[in-house]
């Protein structure tokens, strides 16, 4: 019996392990925010190197950087890329004496022709004597000014800010470093809706599935501080508000990056001190990034599961266009709910069953039913199972996904005429593969891979409330609640 | 329009401008400061003829001691003037007079009208602008390089081209009336010159950019002009702005690395004599970008002036925590050489190379008066393979100040993975590098502090060639003062500045992972000195602590690498003789790390004791203890345990609350244990009532 609930549980973990983490080999450490080249999306680590990915999810080795050094970043500026990095170890290489560097290339891909990094040039330095460790460099093209920012520092002493000229990538003349934080290493600066938000690592590095790093941040109304956290405190005495720790299997999160997908797609990326289903590597992570309150908070990897697909619009729930099936349960105790009291000598209430797929998938016809929206009421025409589908390959953030009824084959499918349907079973056609991605509010937006007659893969067309009863494929408005979706388990 | 200066991080180092070019420099002094109004070159743009002059606008740059520069942004620029035909990117050399209250900015370029060079004016109520141009060029001068004489005789002359003069109006913008004129043959054309040709008859070949001024009685014309090659600053003297002049001989002789151009101004600060002069450092493969530089120039006795000899050191003090750029130095062994660090981006300046054993340089004018005793040294330096060199005072074999050993150049052959492996192992390995012929920034603790302004050398003292680009002197940051005698209050934040903190006791610890709960029980309650639980120390006081010290447990440290649990750790007897200091705190965290620096045997794997006495003016309740530590630590008030921080911890302001407490009427003796294993260790303490708000109402006692 033990044997048999071991293998159990190894095929579980298998499952859990392709539908919670980037795909492939994303092995690195202090990742660099995601940069996108050429239709590909690039990431570099701590050492020299970084890993890269065509469609988001699957990670595969192969990017250069010449340097060495810890935790670099990566900002695209104009037509090129700039990479900030330091060239030292934060004390791994001895001492405390640390320098930060900039080099540019036109372009991320080690087979392009025009692939060549320019030579580093120092932008600033700790000294070794200093309170401060200069390694670990995140970069902000601020885009209210077009001035260049970067937090840089360790645990040893200060988190500092300077500035760069964007068309240099040389210090600004006449910069003077300020301190803004204590307490952090791997530091970021991103801006958001007239703030300015300081994202650092606190908690124990490198120590494997023990390591405690999570991000934690503060925020300011301008880019030199002070960045003040939820309940008032500084960064520079220690604060912050936690955007994401250790959960889901996995601990240690460090090096947070944000990318703007969309508007209303965020996500963050950041590595795991270790992947428990990637045995204890150290691994990169892309979340959805949401943002309640002004705050910035790592969102959930969406994980497989049978859901209520429920309609932002109206709060009605996606479901077949099939005859509604009464369920002929009789009102127990008569209208004594209704104010009457229980009658003293009534039996205790007993649970109700559920209506069941058998109950009425024979009422159901065979062949491609239409999706509609309707008041929910988990019936089994209501209840959506999401299967990751990775051999498909993904976006940033998930695999393409499946939407099949539960108990079912039926899937969720893309029509030629950007309608959306139901087929009688899947197939694995690229109409029938969704991307479902979190949205900054907490919502979801759901769109076909593809849609037939259409060309390539489709980033523009959501599944979409045409009516409160009536869903369609049309263009994603973040501003729109007909756009938006919520996956409820309840 | 609001001119903001940019304050440059440059120095007096020539060039004097190293973040654009800049060349042909007038300098003028106006309020006590020096301004230069240079004109400025740029890289041609797409369109433009690209081995050519090309300069579409003007800055003016100020100092107060020649050493510190502000660009006070651009005043002038080529199609904003409405004479000025578009684009023609021919803003070359100006001026700048002030008189009857106005500045008058002087400039040629290629007019709309009639070809050739014209010279207007622009007119400010400030030496930075914002200055208006006026709608026409000054009738009557053709040429280029305006340079505007106010003469003792109470007229302003204007010197232009190559060396004509005539007088100008009071309203300093059209020529006076009375200049005589001459007709001058160009070719077949004849043209009407206004004024005189005060260089006619003299050494003039291809002259230009005149400068005129007057000094004890004497006018003088200088200006470049071609002896023999390339152009040279000559001078001639007269007793009338308007002449005749009596040619006198060289300024400056012809520029050793080829530039073609020179020209430069002369101007009296402070008491000294300065030539502002040009040539093209950053731009060593095209002689049309040239950089400003300066020189001391000195008169003889008999009004002559004395040759001035090109230098790469210039003029003016450095002070110690300036950044210098040493590689610009004012005397060097024959051997030494200098290189644009970055051939591409040539403003990344120079460096020297001394390429051997005894290769020395010398750079003079550095003042050490801000420099206090805990100074240290940061060199930028790098070198081909392990070596040593050496900061001496004022000659190769002067005082060392500190001797630096480069001895982790070249990568050893094989590395030896830590025992133990893991993540750390590989870490470790991928940091050690190759450092050949990389910067490195080197600091170093100083043997010895020069006083006043004295003169640096740099030796190679090694077997390796070194290269150094820039040397700068820091002070360290204050952490702690003795406490006084009388009582402090807590800061307005509540935190407690005044300690008693004894010298750390040796813990080894190989990393802050290991202080759980239990542990931190068991080691903080170890009895390491007498009346370690009851001791209030004075300033001075000396412990004999004797302890049995275990080998560090297991744990990951940063740097350490993973070590593996020892099956039978090694156990000894240590004794320390530890002193008690009593400090108050610069900060609002007690930086234990830079206490130990100071007075420690080490700063990692330590653990230190604090204590401090509150006096309280009446009973205060229900207050609770607010602590943050790096890494764990354990506070007693009292007597009676408080708080317990565990962990790896770093310094968060009021990490950790104790439950509800008191503090009595009169002493209260606060004791806390702070234990580090690597990284920074710190402190801050305050109290908090009821509803957050610190506490402050007491005082806080040195135990004399």
């Amino acid at each position: 019996m033990k044997i048999l609930r071991n293998i159990l549980a190894a095929s579980t973990l298998l499952v859990a392990a392709t539908a919670s983490a980037q795909s492939g080999q994303p092995f690195i450490h202090d990742p660099s925010t995601l940069a996108e080249c050429d239709g590909k999306w690039y990431t570099f680590g701590t050492g020299g190197g970084g890993i890269i990915t065509e469609d988001g999810w699957n990670w595969h080795s192969g990017a250069e950087r010449p340097g060495g050094g810890a935790a670099p970043d990566m900002i695209k500026i104009g037509d090129r890329y700039l990479c900030i990095y330091g060239a030292t170890g934060g004390g791994l290489g001895g001492g405390h004496a640390g320098r930060i560097l900039t080099m540019w290339n036109k372009t991320l891909d080690p087979q392009s022709p025009d692939f060549k990094w320019s030579e580093g040039v120092e932008v600033c330095y700790s000294d070794g004597m200093e309170d401060q460790d200069a390694i670990d460099p995140g970069a902000l093209l601020d885009p209210t000014t077009g001035r260049l920012w970067v937090s840089y520092g360790t645990y040893f002493g200060t988190i500092r800010l300077i500035e760069l000229d964007p068309a240099t990538g040389f210090r600004k003349s006449g910069n003077k470093e300020k301190d803004i934080a204590i307490d952090c290493e791997a530091s970021d600066l991103i801006y958001r809706d007239g703030w300015y938000y300081l994202l650092g690592t606190h908690g124990t590095c490198c120590d494997g599935v023990n390591s405690t790093y999570n991000i934690v941040v503060g925020r300011s109304k301008s880019p030199e501080g002070p960045y003040i956290d939820n309940v008032g405190r500084d960064m520079y005495h220690g604060g912050g508000k936690m955007v994401i720790a250790a959960g889901d299997r996995k601990t240690g999160a460090g090096h947070f990056g944000r990318t703007i997908i969309d508007e209303g797609v965020e996500v963050m990326s950041f590595h795991w001190e270790a992947d428990f289903d990637m045995g204890g590597r150290s691994t990169l992570a892309v979340r959805p990034l949401l943002w309640k309150n002004g705050w910035p908070i790592g969102g959930d990897q969406l994980k497989e599961g049978t859901y209520e697909i429920e309609s932002e619009r109206r709060g009605y729930a996606l479901e077949l266009a099939v005859d509604f099936v009464r369920m002929n349960v009789a009102r127990a105790g008569g209208f004594g709910g209704f104010g009457g009291g229980q009658q003293t000598n009534a039996a205790p209430p007993q649970p109700v069953a559920e209506q069941k797929l058998e109950d009425v998938i024979s009422t159901w016809p065979s062949g491609n039913i239409p999706a509609r929206i309707g008041d929910y009421m988990f019936r089994p025409h209501q209840k959506w199972t999401l299967t990751a589908v990775p051999e498909a390959g993904g976006y940033l953030s998930n695999p393409y996904f499946k939407i099949t009824i539960a108990g079912t084959d039926r899937a969720l499918a893309a029509t030629e005429d950007v309608e959306v349907t139901t087929v009688p079973a899947y197939t694995g056609a690229p109409e029938q593969l969704w991307r479902i991605e979190q949205l900054t509010d907490g919502t979801f937006r759901i769109m076909p891979k593809q849609i037939p007659g259409k060309e390539g893969i489709n980033t523009k067309y959501v599944l979409y409330s045409a009516g409160d009863s009536t869903p369609t494929l049309a263009e994603y408005d973040f501003n729109s609640d007909n756009s938006k979706w919520n996956f409820r388990q309840h | 329009m609001f001119l903001m200066g940019v304050p440059l991080a440059l120095s007096a180092q020539n060039p004097v401008i190293r973040n654009q070019f800049s060349a042909d420099p007038t300098a003028r002094v106006f309020n006590n400061k020096v301004y230069l109004y240079p004109s400025h070159d740029i890289k041609p743009p797409v369109g433009q003829r690209q081995d050519w002059f090309c300069m579409e606008d003007y800055h003016v740059f100020s100092s107060e001691n020649l050493t510190d520069w502000t660009d006070h942004g651009m005043i002038v620029t080529q199609n904003k003037v409405p004479w000025v035909r578009e684009n023609s990117y021919s803003m070359w050399a100006p001026d700048c007079v002030y008189r009857n209250g106005k500045y008058y900015f002087y400039f040629p370029s290629s007019p709309k009208a009639g070809g050739g060079f014209a010279v207007g004016v622009a007119i400010a109520d400030s030496p930075e602008g914002p200055f208006i141009p006026e709608a026409e060029s000054i009738k009557g001068i053709n040429g280029i390089d305006p340079c505007v004489l106010l003469a003792s005789d109470g007229n302003a002359y204007i010197f232009w081209g190559n060396g004509r003069c005539a007088k100008l109006k009071d309203n300093m913008k059209e020529l006076a009336d009375d200049n005589p004129k001459s007709t001058v043959k160009f070719g077949n054309r004849e043209m009407e010159m206004v004024g005189v040709n005060c260089l006619e008859g003299l050494p003039n070949r291809q002259a230009e950019g005149p400068f005129a001024f007057e000094y004890n009685g004497n006018y003088y014309l200088t200006y470049p002009y071609v002896k023999e090659k390339t152009e040279v600053l000559g001078y001639a003297m007269s007793k009338n702005p308007m002449g005749p002049y009596e040619y006198k001989g060289l300024i400056m002789a012809e520029h050793p690395n080829g530039c073609w151009t020179n020209h430069h101004s002369i101007i009296n600060y402070k008491g000294q004599w300065y030539l502002f002069y040009h040539r093209n450092d950053f731009s060593p493969s095209d002689d049309k970008r040239r950089s400003v530089c300066i020189e001391k120039l000195f008169f003889n006795a008999d009004g002559t002036i004395q040759e001035v000899k090109e230098t790469l050191r210039g003029v003016g003090v450095n002070k110690a925590t300036e950044k210098i750029e040493i590689d610009r130095y004012s005397e060097a062994s024959s051997d030494v050489t200098t290189q644009l660090i970055d051939t591409v981006n040539t403003f990344r300046s120079y460096q020297a190379t001394l390429p051997k054993k005894g290769s020395w340089l010398r750079y003079n004018d550095i003042d050490f008066d801000c420099i206090n005793n805990d100074a240290y040294m940061i060199i930028s330096v790098k070198a081909a393979g392990n070596t040593s060199f050496a900061i001496r005072e004022k000659s190769a074999t002067g005082k060392v100040l500190a001797k630096i050993s480069l001895d982790n150049i070249v990568p050893p052959e094989t590395t030896n993975a830590p025992a133990g492996g893991g993540m750390g192992g590989g870490m470790m390995g991928r940091f050690r590098r190759d450092l050949r012929n990389q910067w490195l920034t080197q600091t170093a603790t100083l043997d010895y502090i020069p006083k006043g302004v004295t003169d640096l050398v740099i030796t190679n003292e090694g077997d390796a060639e070194i290269a150094v680009d820039y040397v700068l002197f820091k002070n360290r940051p204050k952490y702690f003062t003795p406490a006084t005698a009388a009582p402090i209050a807590p800061d307005a934040e509540g935190f407690i500045h005044r300690w008693m903190l004894l010298e750390p006791i040796n813990k080894p610890n190989s990393g802050n992972t290991v202080f759980t709960d239990s542990y931190l029980r068991e080691h903080f309650n170890r009895q390491y000195f007498k009346d370690q639980q009851t001791i209030l120390p004075k300033d001075g006081q000396k412990v004999q602590a004797v302890f049995k010290q275990e080998q560090a447990p297991a744990g990951f440290g940063r740097g350490m690498g993973q070590q593996a649990q020892p099956a039978q750790p090694e156990v000894k007897t240590v004794k320390q003789t530890l002193t008690w200091h009593a400090l108050d705190s610069e900060n609002m965290n007690v930086k234990l790390f830079r206490f130990a620096e100071k007075w420690g045997e080490q700063v990692y794997g330590v653990l230190f004791w604090a204590v401090t006495i509150i006096d309280c003016p009446e009973e205060i309740k229900d207050v609770r203890l607010a602590v943050g530590s790096n890494s764990a630590s354990m506070w007693w008030l009292n007597g009676e345990e408080t708080l317990l921080l565990s962990g790896d911890r770093r310094m968060v302001k009021d990490d950790a609350m104790s439950s509800r407490v008191t503090l009595k009427k009169g002493r209260n003796v606060l004791r806390g244990a702070i234990i580090n294993g690597p990284g920074m260790s710190d402190f801050c303490v305050r109290f908090l009532d009821e509803k957050g708000n610190p506490v402050t109402n007491y005082s806080i006692i040195n135990n004399k």
